[in-house]
């Protein structure tokens, strides 16, 4: 946390906070679907609950970013009224985990869609492993289980790596990120032009 | 007169990465000495809170540019300070209320700025308890922050300084956001205070009605970034005045009076008056403005009747009767909380009533569909923000003429009498939030008349601008309400209200207690204005105050 | 004890080993007894009114009779298809029930959990407490703060703007499509706010002269004290206990045995 700027932190927790809110407003949006499709239901807007990794990582392009970000939106979804408590906090880590990892691959130097949407991916495969051992997931039958996660994957890559690129960007126009890394780019890009 | 010097600025030259070649600050020189008050006038834009980031230590250390020359504190060179030091020799309370704190509750964001210091925390609460005491909000000390007014954050963001104990305190536009009441109370706080703690002041203002008496010197900046101006107030507006108001500086309202005196009548000030003692020193006839006369023989626009709205059992709104008609030029007047807000939302139909209704051209409001109602009446948020939704000016004004399916070439047409109307043209393709303060203003009411709505809405669309944009919204709106338009306007300013109103209406509690006249308005005891936190503005004061010396001198 | 004075950190750590242990546990009657005794401290030594407590409670009650009903519905083919249940005039496999109840059972164990630290908990003391006892970096712990203070700020924008595009004209969305774009209209504006608060906010915490080291003094100031960990070792020798009776009389069953 030494190389991170005061205000690179507080913008990381606003927007964490913002999307704690979103997270915990989208609960019952899968409950409607779940109520609908069983269990897999969940799985078509599972990204939602992993974007905000995305879009901290791409706007401040900082080792850890992606990871605390996820665990304070799950914090705050927690404070607000998240009933499944400080379990919440662990399931942000651990999807945080997720797409800091392939963050980490890149050595944190990459920030092109295919990262952000393999990121989001990232974000899928720990939360779904997760999901298997606590969620019991395990109790479905292997195809059900199968088509959870390929949608899922789906889901992490389209509506965490695309929609959070697409909303970066055009909070990016805004002019609002000027001091942040992604503001940066689109100076310069801008001058380029 | 030996005086210690506490600030020192030499040739003081920044820049930011993305524009090295655009000097913010151009050769900065400033002495700043103990116990003075130094007054920093400049218009938007001309690197104020940049000055202010250096002498806070903000700059280098958080810079995205380069920054030459020489800032000392107590004659130690900026750079030498450690991190985080700077802070017990200069405090600075900011524009904004929302955004200085981050604690929850009053005690301890005091303590905050105590922590960082390495306070023992045995002694904090001795500290707190003082400094609250200094700014009269003792008894808000476990209040949480959010539930505090406007004005009641300003004074915390006073004692948590305080509590730290700086040589200099830095106002940068403290009050830009405050209602003019909140804004005459926190400069007699600040002169409270100067009377108790020995400290120097740097006051950064581009308004600057209400500090005049507190002013030992005055630092005027222009928009390079340049300092043109270092002495005393008086002569600086005396020989600066026209460059003031090309810059959009605000001068106090007394000299604008000179000015305009000076225009009409054929009369000099050696200096200009700068407050209304001053003026009315002077024997010149005060110049008549039109005042504007009701206008009768219209039709009628929209009506509400026993108009009530309440939000969790509380009464906003209590039984309005209102008619608007064609033409007029209305202000909302009220303290803060008073419903004037409120009642601009339920006669636009963005609120629901809970009682009684509003009738559109003698429609009801819910008979309209939404789309048409649109068409009818135009809103402007106070924050212009609000009400953005694409991503280019051109596409923000195009925006509903597309929904209504018109041709592009219709469009075109349309949306470039508007822009030239709103002084935007050549803005087309910015994004909406790139612009100036006052262009997103202009923006928002393009917005809003680009479908020739015949009722325009505004709450206090003047706040926080400055002079130049004023003026210039101002303008076009009169443009407006002489083609036909209806004005509704919310606003804390009585000079626009004399100027431009032909109707007031007066909230107090939810309740319309008043309804009428500009002219009458000023009729009414001084008691009666204060509890409706209403000022006169300076040209009824200075009738008011002939009128008594003539009494006075025939009885 | 007063649940309410105990250390947050401990509080918070105690709850997280709790849920731990119950995620290895997959018989029904463990969580059971459990979800008795949290409603016992709750209610009893916590003092929290029964009232408010049932209400932040019964929206997971509703999850879990949901919870319960689509793991019948969805279940894997049982081991033994024999043994069934007659539940609402069908027969159901006996393995079933239990995995469904045991499940749904679980989720209630959680949230009543949960609810029992934030119902006693001040949520600014946990992230300070935090900061002191587990070494959460101060430049963290206040930026959290910080950006917890702009949720009602974000709240009542969020009304703002949703009325200020109403009145741009804005159609109410219908389609997928639609709706996604409105999201996003509501979104940047408010990103955009928050990020201006967040640099301001900034700004006004470093001229106060933080700078994120650990070397500060507290105005409150949070211990661990004996009765914390009274409280650690009660509520897991609790559990411990329930987990030892269920081993011995034989209807305990491990999670990971469950295929």
């Amino acid at each position: 946390m030494n190389n991170w700027r005061l205000k690179e932190v507080i913008v990381m927790a606003a927007l964490s906070v913002v999307f704690g809110v979103v997270y915990l407003a989208f609960l019952p949006v899968g409950g409607v679907l779940v109520g609908f499709m069983g269990p897999i239901g969940y799985e078509p807007i599972f990204g939602i609950w992993f974007i905000v990794s995305i879009i901290t990582a791409y706007i401040i392009r900082k080792p850890g970013a992606a990871f605390v970000s996820e665990t304070i939106a799950a914090t705050i979804e927690v404070m607000l009224g998240n009933g499944l408590g400080p379990i919440i906090i662990l399931v942000g880590m651990i999807q945080g985990i997720g797409a800091e990892a392939v963050f980490a691959a890149t050595k944190w130097k990459k920030y092109t869609l295919g990262v952000l949407m393999l990121a989001g991916m990232g974000s899928a495969v720990t939360r779904f492993i997760w999901g298997m051992f606590q969620g019991g997931y395990i109790a479905y039958a292997p195809s059900y289980i199968l088509a959870m996660f390929v949608i899922r994957l789906i889901s992490g890559a389209l509506i965490a790596g695309w929609l959070g690129k697409v909303i970066s960007d055009a909070l990016a126009k805004t002019g609002v990120l000027s001091s942040f890394a992604l503001g940066k780019i689109y100076k310069q890009r801008k001058k380029a032009a | 007169m030996n005086q210690e010097t506490l600030v020192k600025v030499d040739q003081l030259t920044l820049s930011f990465e993305d524009d090295p070649k655009k000097l913010v600050l151009d050769d900065i020189n400033f002495e700043l000495l103990a116990k003075e008050n130094l007054l920093i006038l400049g218009p938007s834009g001309c690197g104020k809170s940049t000055l202010t980031h250096c002498l806070n230590g903000l700059y280098p250390r958080e810079l995205d540019g380069e920054l030459a020359g020489e800032v000392f504190i107590k004659s130690k060179n900026i750079h030498e300070f450690i991190h985080g030091e700077v802070s017990h020799s200069v405090g600075v309370v900011f524009q904004d209320p929302e955004t200085q704190f981050c604690m929850y509750t009053v005690e301890d964001e005091i303590a905050f700025g105590l922590e960082n210091k390495g306070i023992l925390p045995s002694e904090m609460e001795n500290i707190i308890d003082h400094v609250l005491e200094l700014v009269n909000m003792r008894a808000y000390k476990n209040r949480i922050i959010t539930t505090l007014s406007g004005g009641q954050k300003q004074k915390l963001a006073i004692a948590c300084i305080l509590a730290m104990e700086p040589d200099v305190l830095v106002l940068d536009e403290p009050t830009a956001n405050l209602d003019p009441v909140a804004t005459s109370e926190f400069i007699e706080t600040i002169q409270h205070l100067q009377q108790q703690k020995d400290f120097s002041l740097i006051v950064i203002e581009h308004q600057l009605d209400g500090w005049v008496s507190l002013i030992d010197r005055c630092m005027m900046l222009n928009n390079q970034g340049q300092i043109f101006y270092n002495g005393n107030l008086r002569d600086g507006i005396n020989v600066h005045r026209h460059t003031l108001e090309q810059q959009g500086i605000w001068i106090p309202m007394p000299a604008k009076l000179a000015l305009e005196i000076e225009n009409q009548a054929d009369y000099r000030f050696d200096t200009l008056p700068l407050t209304v003692d001053d003026l009315a020193a002077h024997q010149v006839p005060i110049p008549v403005r039109p005042t504007r006369i009701k206008k009768s023989n219209t039709s009628l626009a929209l009506k509400a009747e026993k108009l009530s709205w309440a939000k969790k059992s509380t009464t906003i709104i209590d039984e309005i009767d209102l008619e608007l008609y064609e033409g007029e030029f209305i202000t909302i007047l009220g303290a803060n909380g008073s419903g004037k807000s409120s009642l601009s939302k339920l006669i636009a139909g963005i609120e629901k009533p809970t009682k009684g209704s509003v009738y559109l051209y003698e429609k009801g409001l819910n008979e309209w569909k939404e789309r048409d109602l649109r068409m009818k009446i135009g809103y402007v948020f106070q924050n212009p923000e609000h009400q953005f939704i694409t991503d280019a000016v051109y596409d923000e004004v195009a925006f509903s003429l597309r929904v209504r399916g018109l041709n592009e070439e219709e469009v075109r047409a349309r949306v470039s009498v508007i822009l030239a109307q709103c002084q935007l043209t050549g803005f087309e393709e910015s994004h909406p939030y790139t612009l100036s303060q006052g262009q997103k203003r202009r923006l928002s009411v393009a917005t809003m008349i680009i479908d020739d709505q015949s009722l325009l809405i505004l709450d206090e669309p003047t706040f926080g601008q400055d002079a130049n944009s004023t003026n210039q919204l101002l303008s076009l709106l009169k443009e407006r309400n002489d083609a036909g338009t209806t004005i509704v306007m919310i606003t804390h300013n009585m000079e626009i209200v004399q100027q431009y109103a032909d109707r007031v209406i007066v909230m107090d509690g939810g309740e319309m207690v008043l309804d009428t006249s500009p002219n009458e308005l000023w009729q009414k005891s001084r008691e009666q204005l204060k509890r409706w936190q209403l000022d006169i503005p300076i040209q009824i004061k200075l009738e008011q105050r002939k009128q008594k010396d003539v009494s006075y001198v025939y009885s | 004890m007063s649940i309410h004075n105990l250390n947050p950190s401990i509080k918070a750590i105690t709850i997280i080993l709790c849920v731990l242990l119950l995620t290895m546990v997959f018989d029904p009657i463990t969580p059971l007894v459990f979800i008795l005794w949290i409603f016992f401290v709750t209610i009893f030594v916590a003092k929290v009114r029964i009232k408010k407590f049932l209400l932040f409670l019964s929206p997971f009650l509703i999850f879990a009779v949901g919870m319960f009903w689509t793991n019948v519905a969805f279940a894997n083919e049982p081991i033994n298809p024999t043994d069934v249940v007659s539940l609402f005039g069908r027969n159901i496999p006996r393995e079933d029930i239990q995995t469904a109840l045991s499940l749904s059972l679980r989720i209630l164990t959680f949230a009543s959990l949960s609810l029992l630290f934030l119902l006693t908990t001040n949520i600014v003391h946990f992230i300070l407490s935090l900061m002191q006892q587990c070494k959460l970096p101060p430049k963290l712990a206040y930026g959290i703060l910080a950006g917890y203070r702009f949720l009602p700020m974000i709240k009542d924008e969020l009304v703002l703007i949703k009325s200020a595009h109403r009145v741009r004209g804005v159609n109410r969305a219908k389609t997928l499509k639609e709706k996604v774009r409105q999201y996003k209209r509501f979104i940047i504006p408010l990103l955009a706010s928050a990020i201006r608060k967040a640099e301001r906010t900034a700004v006004a915490m470093e001229s106060k002269g933080f700078t994120g080291s650990r070397d500060r003094t507290f105005y409150r100031q949070f211990k661990v004290t004996p009765k914390d960990w009274l409280f650690l070792i009660m509520m897991l020798s609790v559990l411990v206990t329930l987990i030892t009776i269920a081993w011995q009389v034989g209807y305990f069953r491990w999670y990971n045995g469950e295929i």
